[in-house]
């Protein structure tokens, strides 16, 4: 963010062009604005975001209403496709990962409020791109909210006595270790027989639900194995693929016997239980450890996932907030949607979170907030992705073209064809084979 | 006017007006609508055909999804129909005033929100906090995976639809059972027929239709299940617990293609129809026969 | 009918005697009662365990030291945080006031439909009968996208009423035809009088048939109540906000937060909620069966 370039003094001047065309729209900013945000895991985060909401409200007079929906049980999808289908609703709606994608028609370009943000705060997260930028044009802006990293989380005693001290390796300040090379898949496979025989098996979860697939697609990334490649072509039957699927056939037989029912909650529970010594998981699971379960909440620390060959990947899931093509006041969205990315804010609501929320915009994973919250003090420091942690954000299915990819994300596809091998028993011929009827559906 | 307002007719079809105006308006009509999705192409702009349908019997998982489907309605409704017989006849045994509270408690499960009780069982089949593992595990047998390995997902889906669904099948045989007439029993009884004689020449017969009925409703319903597979399984592990309704949400909300979740849903309607043109047709042979006799 | 009574006659000449009648019955009854007992333990697994699970602290769930089963510091801070809660109270009016308009809206439409169609034949009778009983055979999954546009047009969207119109539709089907069962099993003799007497068709609905009747609306409320507490997928889809909300996905959508559970109070929030229908049921329980029996068999 030092280096001041070409494009970033170009991208400044052009934030500056557009600055008083934005005040222009304040002031028409008025009526009435609706709208459907992510229902936060930490009841202060929906508190947090009203009051900063309302503030904006007051000063622009505007009225606004807001209603927090969940994502449990999909909620929150089913709600946005019945807005798309009823062509009314919400002006604002907080879109999931790869929803923006299914629901391009239906979306407002947003280029005017995304572009003299990257102007002002630098770089967005690369996922963000692949997810919102379609066309060569934003349809939606990447919101904090919700936004999540799912590093290690784990159990410092249990790496200590298998002579990994997870403190040392990442701590809580701006230094890379060397130690931190060390922490590879490899690694990782040969701690997981000494975590099961502690009765502490490692909690990797290979459901069909985001916790796994993230887990499972950032794995297939550090091997380079990429299910469709981002020409749209089928890339299964290929070595990373298989180099990844070997890796998890040594792995699974030391995890516990349930991970192929995980959902989202599942490895959160085994590791609160005391019943896991790592987990792949925002700090939520740490967070009611601590709630609940303290011994073990005081035990865990926060770090980016093992790496591979082809590079260190923590996977990414994050939200965006879109305005409806059908929306009745989107001057008003618009304005109240920039302001809303503004550091400040985005700063104010995620300390309200204790750091949940995962800033969108690179250049702020330097808020204070990380670094406060505890115990064990600094346990969550390196849950961003920080310049020296060498590390990629990824999604499964990148960098597949994203209407392949979204199948790929959402049917599960690469926990499925691991399931079938050390689950299923069959071959990894089969597997692949499987794998490549099913990708020829999704590319129909 | 007066008089065409008065012909027994008119005034019947307008008695049946408010059902026909519900049947049309939100059932028959949001299926053809659903019909002419299921023709789409994914994005919605296009117009394809039975091309969903083609593509979709061509899937491996497809299969799987359709088998699966089979032997969750017809297992589940068979356990059901066999235990709410059995539950019924047992209770038919006991003295009327000691069967209120009997009665009571065996409708326990038929009476509580499904989608709450099945959260229930999921908490007792959560790997970590599993009550039934830690049963398990105090009688020194290893503990199971309940929703992680296929069989035991099955089984646990299968089980809670069973549990969920006896006490209404319970019901309609007990009631079945009461309207037979003592005397039949009696005349049986004095022809010398033991349990099994008087089971299979007089209540069987004479609950025929009902069990029938029953089994129908049941079939379409438990067909059509959402809430039980979606709460405890989601269809894993490996899509082997996937039935047609969660595989169309899965497809059409969270996919984003909503045509094919539609043309998903849809290919319950012919295994049903023909389930049902066999039932029903039977019933109302067996009541013409009744009628005749 | 005749004919079954003759089969169990041929049957029985193959039967050998069977021993003293009286300790047959008690063998039978004693039997039936221990087999009852073991079913009702088995059914009542699960509510026992939500019951149990409501009265522990989630500190005591979560750390695991003793049995599952057993509560070892019992408490009702659970159930005292749900009532008083607005949300809660406000998820629970609603769904009183969707279950209470849609049986009745449901028992309108029903009771005057299966009366026309049991008493009053006229053209397509017959087949609307039927068809009423097939609609069950499109599933819910497959209406569900078009409702979003049909609520969207009536601008109904998060709206707890869009629910009162769209429950019927699972509840009316089954309670006209218990309906049809039950008016089919009053005697002939009994309209023909009021024919006689110069009743209208209504009057005699309401004066003769609703009164004689009752046991089989009874039966039928229960059902459409229970339908429609219940009721999942719909509430799911349509609603959003908590002033509409109705209980089952209440409790799901407010007390699961993301990935964090808080499994005291979502069993207490379930038990609450199960709680009306099985006071209905126990109350209502003799009238059920009663309806049902006539309806049933008939049908």
């Amino acid at each position: 963010m030092n280096k001041l370039s070409r494009r970033a003094v170009l991208g400044a001047a052009a934030a500056t062009a557009s600055l008083p065309l934005v005040h222009i729209r304040s002031a028409a900013a008025a009526g009435k604005l609706t709208l459907g945000l992510w229902d936060h895991w930490v009841p202060a985060g929906n508190a947090a975001m009203r009051k900063i909401i309302e503030g904006w409200a007051d000063k622009n007079k505007v009225e606004v209403s807001i209603d927090f929906i969940t994502s449990v049980g999909n909620k929150n999808l089913i709600t946005i496709a019945a807005e798309a289908q009823a062509r009314t609703g919400h002006d604002v709606q907080a879109f999931q990962a790869w929803d923006v994608h299914n629901y391009q028609q239906e979306l407002e370009p947003m280029d005017d409020v995304v572009a003299p943000l990257i102007a002002k705060y630098g770089k967005v997260n690369p996922v963000n791109e692949y997810l919102s930028k379609i066309g060569g044009h934003w349809l939606a802006v990447p919101s904090s909210s919700g936004t999540q990293y799912k590093p290690s989380s784990a159990r410092i005693s249990f790496f200590r006595d298998a002579g990994l001290d997870v403190q040392a390796m990442y701590p809580a300040r701006p230094e890379h270790t060397a130690l931190s090379d060390q922490w590879t898949w490899q690694k990782m496979l040969e701690l997981a027989p000494k975590a099961q025989q502690a009765g502490l098996a490692f909690g990797l979860g290979l459901g069909q639900t985001t916790d796994s697939v993230d887990f499972v697609g950032a794995l297939f990334h550090g091997y380079g194995a990429e299910l469709v490649n981002a020409k749209g072509e089928i890339t299964v039957d290929s070595d990373p693929v298989k180099q990844a699927l070997e890796y998890m056939a040594k792995l699974a037989p030391h995890l516990p016997p349930d991970v192929y029912s995980y959902d989202d909650a599942s490895n959160n529970r085994a590791l609160i239980s005391g019943k896991s010594a790592l987990i792949f998981n925002p700090p939520s699971a740490w967070a009611v450890a601590v709630r609940d379960n303290r011994p073990v909440g005081e035990d865990c620390w926060t770090f980016p996932n093992p790496s591979g060959e082809k590079g260190r990947f923590v996977p990414y899931l994050p939200y965006s907030w879109g305005i409806w093509s059908f929306a009745k006041n989107k001057s008003a969205a618009k304005d109240l949607l920039s302001f809303l990315c503004q550091r400040e804010q985005v700063e104010a609501l995620c300390t309200a979170v204790d750091g949940y929320d995962i800033p969108p915009f690179l250049s702020m994973a330097d808020f204070d907030v990380w670094a406060k919250v505890g115990p064990p003090l600094g346990t969550v420091y390196n849950y961003p992705i920080r310049p020296w942690h060498n590390a990629t954000p990824s999604i499964a299915g990148f960098p597949a073209p994203p209407d392949i990819a979204v199948q790929i994300y959402n049917r599960a596809t690469m926990t499925t064809m691991v399931a079938k091998m050390t689950q299923g028993g069959q071959s990894m011929k089969d597997v692949i084979a499987w794998a490549k009827d099913e990708l020829e559906g999704f590319t129909r | 006017m007066r008089r065409f307002l008065q012909r027994r007719s008119t005034v019947a079809f307008l008695m049946c007006l408010p059902l026909i105006l519900l049947i049309g308006g939100l059932v028959v009509y949001p299926a053809l609508y659903a019909i002419y999705l299921a023709m789409l192409n994914k994005r919605m702009t296009q117009f394809v055909g039975l091309g969903n349908f083609e593509f979709l019997l061509r899937r491996a998982t497809f299969h799987l999804v359709m088998f699966q489907s089979c032997l969750f309605a017809v297992t589940a409704v068979a356990a059901k129909a066999l235990l709410g017989f059995l539950l019924a006849h047992l209770m038919h045994v006991i003295p009327g005033r000691h069967q209120r509270i009997w009665r009571g408690l065996l409708l326990i499960p038929w009476v509580v929100p499904l989608a709450l009780s099945t959260l229930g069982w999921w908490w007792l089949f959560d790997p970590s906090y599993s009550a039934f593992n830690w049963l398990l595990a105090k009688l020194g047998a290893p503990t199971v995976p309940w929703l992680g390995a296929t069989g035991w997902a099955r089984f646990c889906m299968i089980l809670v639809n069973t549990w969920y669904g006896t006490p209404f099948f319970m019901i309609m045989y007990l009631a079945a059972l009461k309207s037979v007439p003592e005397q039949l029993f009696e005349a049986a009884a004095i022809d010398g027929a033991g349990a099994w004689g008087k089971l299979r020449f007089v209540t069987l017969p004479m609950m025929r239709n009902i069990i029938s009925i029953t089994v129908l409703f049941s079939l379409i319903v438990t067909f059509a299940d959402f809430t039980i597979v979606r709460i405890l399984t989601n269809g894993g592990p490996r899509d082997t617990t996937h039935i047609f309704a969660t595989y169309a949400f899965q497809m059409g909300i969270q996919s984003g293609d909503i045509p094919l979740g539609a043309a998903t849903s849809l290919f319950m309607l012919p295994i049903l129809a023909v389930a049902s043109f066999f039932i029903l047709r039977g019933v109302s042979r067996r009541d013409r026969e009744m009628a005749a006799a | 009918m005749s004919a079954a009574a003759s089969a169990a006659g041929t049957a029985a000449t193959r039967r050998r005697r069977v021993p003293s009648l009286a300790r047959q019955r008690r063998w039978a009854l004693w039997g039936a009662y221990s087999a009852l007992g073991v079913f009702v333990f088995m059914f009542l697994v699960p509510p026992f365990y939500m019951l149990v699970t409501s009265l522990k602290t989630s500190a005591e769930i979560s750390e695991q030291r003793t049995s599952p089963w057993l509560v070892a510091h019992p408490t009702l801070a659970n159930y005292f945080d749900l009532i008083s809660n607005d949300n809660f109270r406000s998820f629970f009016l609603n769904s009183a006031k969707v279950t209470i308009c849609v049986v009745a809206l449901s028992m309108v439409i029903s009771v005057l439909a299966a009366f026309a169609l049991a008493r009053m034949r006229f053209f397509g009778s017959s087949v609307l009968a039927t068809g009423v009983f097939l609609t069950y055979l499109i599933p819910d999954s497959l209406l569900f996208i078009p409702f979003f546009r049909i609520i969207g047009k009536l601008g109904l969207v998060n709206n707890a009423w869009a629910m009162v119109l769209i429950y019927p539709t699972l509840a009316v089907p089954f309670c006209t035809w218990i309906m049809i069962g039950y008016f089919a099993s009053i005697p002939k003799e009994l309209d023909e009088a009021a024919l006689i007497d110069g009743a209208g068709w209504l009057q005699m609905l309401f004066r003769i048939f609703i009164p004689v009747a009752m046991p089989g609306i009874i039966a039928a409320t229960i059902f459409a109540f229970t339908v429609s507490w219940g009721q999942f997928i719909y509430p799911l889809a349509y609603l959003y906000s908590s002033d509409q909300m109705v209980l089952t996905v209440g409790i799901i959508s407010d007390l699961i937060r993301a990935d964090v559970f808080q499994w005291g109070k979502i069993m207490a929030g379930s038990l609450m909620a199960a709680a009306p229908p099985v006071v209905i049921y126990a109350f209502l329980m003799d009238y059920y069966i009663a309806g049902l029996t006539a309806g049933a068999t008939k049908g």
